[in-house]
């Protein structure tokens, strides 16, 4: 009897999320079916067409794509690598250290992310004009620090927090340098947090679209801008905007796919707090 | 292995005075027991030795050497945790090895299995070795923390209350086997308690920590019969001694005791002793707070010449005896505690009679609360000095 509750209930749990599944996959379904349409079937809402490669052979044999993608990799990436080198050692010192104004630091960098982006882009437009930071890599990566660097010092902080004083004074005691504990005991023990946290500050740097738009334009051109040059002034090659779309999407779901146990978790043990 | 001074030594963590000028002289190779209620400053002090915290003042000596600038790596001290502080991403092994693997204290690996071995053996966690401290018990955890310093021949040990999370077995078997490793290594070791059986059992040594000063230093005994003061005198020793709050009077050739038990002044007299007689004497002494232990006031169940008339407050079996408390309804010495064999058959509020064994009493002041004299003095003054010679 029980068992036989329990069984249905699994089949009602399962038609659910399946229902959802196709609810949330649908959209990247279609943008799949529409790259490998050609430019006429492209608004056919059957599943019916003829599929073909022309689309992918237009973006990708005959544009810049590659290069847009080599941009959208230096300077996400870059935005990271610059996020942690500064960000682990400023959620050291915010878990660590007590100097006078610590929590508001904190929430400074956190507000970061308060405002939206088309607030402040604006006078950041002059200011990088002005500086010679317009259409820079240097520039994107400096501003990129604005979405990836709170993301990451916050989740560190908390794993620092979370590693009790006495492991380093033990670590002290045992003989090592500052440096030598830093790397053997605490980076092992902050990695998943670190690893979570710099993955989804590189997917929210890799699509971020705002910034770029604005500050860059020719020499660097991330994915996330260039995919508007498919949208031309009088015709719209959906196919080819299809095939952008779901390449620069690539690496973002790649990533989350391989790590996606670790990244709940890594994003929320450090939160909980016994 | 080395000698570990520390001279006024001070340490403020904000507005509170962790520590209030410390200094303690260890000895070589002495077995030096840290003892005080919590929040006294004891591992502090550890932590001040040990090179993790600073000293604002005073100077912290290894072997007459000043090492307050010398960083915690460079002491050379193995440091005994009171959260274990294991390092979680390694197997117990590691964490074990992890001070012989330091650049520092470069030592072969074979040598480091051995060691391990050795010490493991000893805190009976061989099966452990290969597991993660997420994987242990508290128990096991500490063991693994004693192991870890062990494993090192480091100028001091620092332990800071290695025993508190052992069940009560593995805990007795355990002092009596660091006691004795202790004498084997010939290391200095630098011990923090609040437990009183511990710090007696353990200490070459022990100083009594209150409010981040220290209040004596001596051995267990010295310490346990004549307490500086009442402070003292009441941490060591459980169940915690009787403080009667008395007047004296009479002359040179008798003097008599009273004080309230229930309502009632009764009178009590002191038997002769002539350094107690002399000091009586020589101070003038009025009113004084006498200090009983529990094994000195006998009882009985029927009137008895020379018992007092009290009730019973309560009565609990500690194992191989029992303590009766008694309800003498004083302010100032309310329940008296006293020591019975077990299995009695005790009703509570039933009349008990009291007899206080004058002659092993302890005197302090009444307003000072320090100690003056106790009886047999000079006794226990020669067993002191013998203690410290030994």
């Amino acid at each position: 009897m029980k068992n036989k509750k329990q069984r249905s209930l699994n089949v009602l749990m399962n038609i659910l999320l399946i229902l959802y599944a196709v609810f949330a996959l649908f959209p990247l379904i279609w943008m799949l079916l529409i790259s490998f349409k050609s430019d006429t079937e492209v608004f056919t809402t059957t599943f019916l067409f003829h599929p073909t490669l022309a689309n992918y052979q237009e973006v990708l044999l005959r544009s810049d794509y590659v290069r847009y993608i080599r941009d959208s990799v230096i300077v996400a990436g870059g935005a990271v690598l610059v996020s942690i080198i500064v960000g682990v050692p400023a959620a050291y010192a915010l878990a660590r250290y007590n100097f006078p104004r610590k929590e508001e630091l904190a929430f400074q960098i956190l507000s970061y992310k308060f405002a939206p982006e088309i607030l402040v882009v604006l006078p950041l437009f002059m200011i990088y004009q002005k500086l010679g930071l317009y259409d820079s890599y240097f520039g994107l990566i400096w501003v990129y620090q604005l979405i990836s660097l709170p993301l990451l010092i916050w989740v560190v902080r908390g794993y620092f927090e979370d590693i009790s004083v006495e492991i380093e004074y033990a670590a002290q005691v045992d003989g090592y340098s500052w440096y030598q504990i830093f790397f053997k005991m605490l980076v092992p023990l902050i990695k998943p947090g670190l690893v979570s946290s710099a993955l989804l500050a590189f997917i929210f740097a890799w699509n971020c679209f705002t910034f770029p738009l604005i500050l860059s334009s020719n020499k660097v051109y991330p994915v996330t801008v260039a995919i508007m040059k498919y949208l031309g002034t009088d015709s719209a090659h959906y196919g080819q905007l299809a095939v952008a779309s779901t390449v620069s999407a690539l690496p973002a779901m790649i990533f989350a796919l391989c790590i996606q146990k670790h990244l709940v978790r890594g994003l929320s043990f450090g939160a909980v707090k016994g | 292995m080395a000698r570990i001074q520390l001279e006024n030594v001070k340490k403020a963590f904000g507005k509170v005075q962790a520590l209030d000028g410390i200094t303690i002289d260890v000895k070589d190779k002495e077995f030096f027991v840290l003892f005080g209620p919590a929040g006294a400053g004891k591992t502090t002090i550890l932590n001040c030795i040990a090179g993790i915290m600073m000293p604002e003042e005073g100077l912290v000596k290894f072997d007459g050497e000043i090492m307050n600038l010398t960083d915690s790596a460079h002491r050379n001290v193995a440091m005994v945790f009171e959260n274990y502080a294991l390092y979680p991403q390694m197997t117990v092994y590691d964490n074990m090895a992890s001070a012989l693997r330091s650049k520092l204290y470069k030592t072969d690996e074979a040598e480091i299995r051995e060691r391990i071995q050795w010490a493991a053996k000893i805190m009976k966690m061989e099966k452990l070795l290969e597991r993660l401290p997420s994987q242990l018990s508290n128990g096991q955890k500490q063991r693994v923390a004693m192991g870890r310093a062990l494993v090192r021949n480091p100028s001091v040990f620092l332990m800071d209350e290695p025993l508190a999370h052992l069940d009560a077995k593995l805990r007795n078997s355990m002092r009596t086997e660091l006691k004795e490793m202790q004498a084997n290594l010939g290391s200095t070791c630098i011990y923090v308690t609040h437990d009183f059986m511990e710090a007696m059992a353990l200490g070459d040594r022990i100083a009594i920590i209150k409010e981040g000063r220290i209040v004596q230093i001596g051995t267990g005994d010295e310490i346990y019969y004549m307490p500086c003061n009442e402070f003292t005198a009441q941490l060591m020793g459980d169940p915690e001694i009787n403080l009667i709050d008395a007047e004296i009077s009479g002359t040179e050739e008798a003097y008599t005791a009273k004080f309230s038990l229930n309502g009632e002044m009764v009178a009590c007299s002191l038997p002769q002793d002539s350094g107690v007689y002399a000091k009586i004497k020589e101070l003038g002494l009025k009113r004084v707070d006498i200090g009983i232990r529990p094994q000195h006031i006998k009882y009985s169940f029927e009137p008895q010449d020379g018992y007092f008339k009290t009730t019973v407050y309560s009565y609990e079996s500690i194992g191989n005896k029992s303590v009766i408390v008694t309800d003498c309804g004083d302010k100032n010495h309310s329940q008296l505690r006293m020591i019975a064999p077990n299995g009695l058959r005790v009703a509570i509020d039933n009349d008990i009679y009291i007899h206080l064994e004058m002659d092993h009493a302890i005197f302090f002041g009444s307003e000072t609360k320090d100690y003056i004299v106790r009886y047999d003095e000079a006794n226990y003054i020669a067993l002191a000095a013998a203690q410290e010679d030994e």
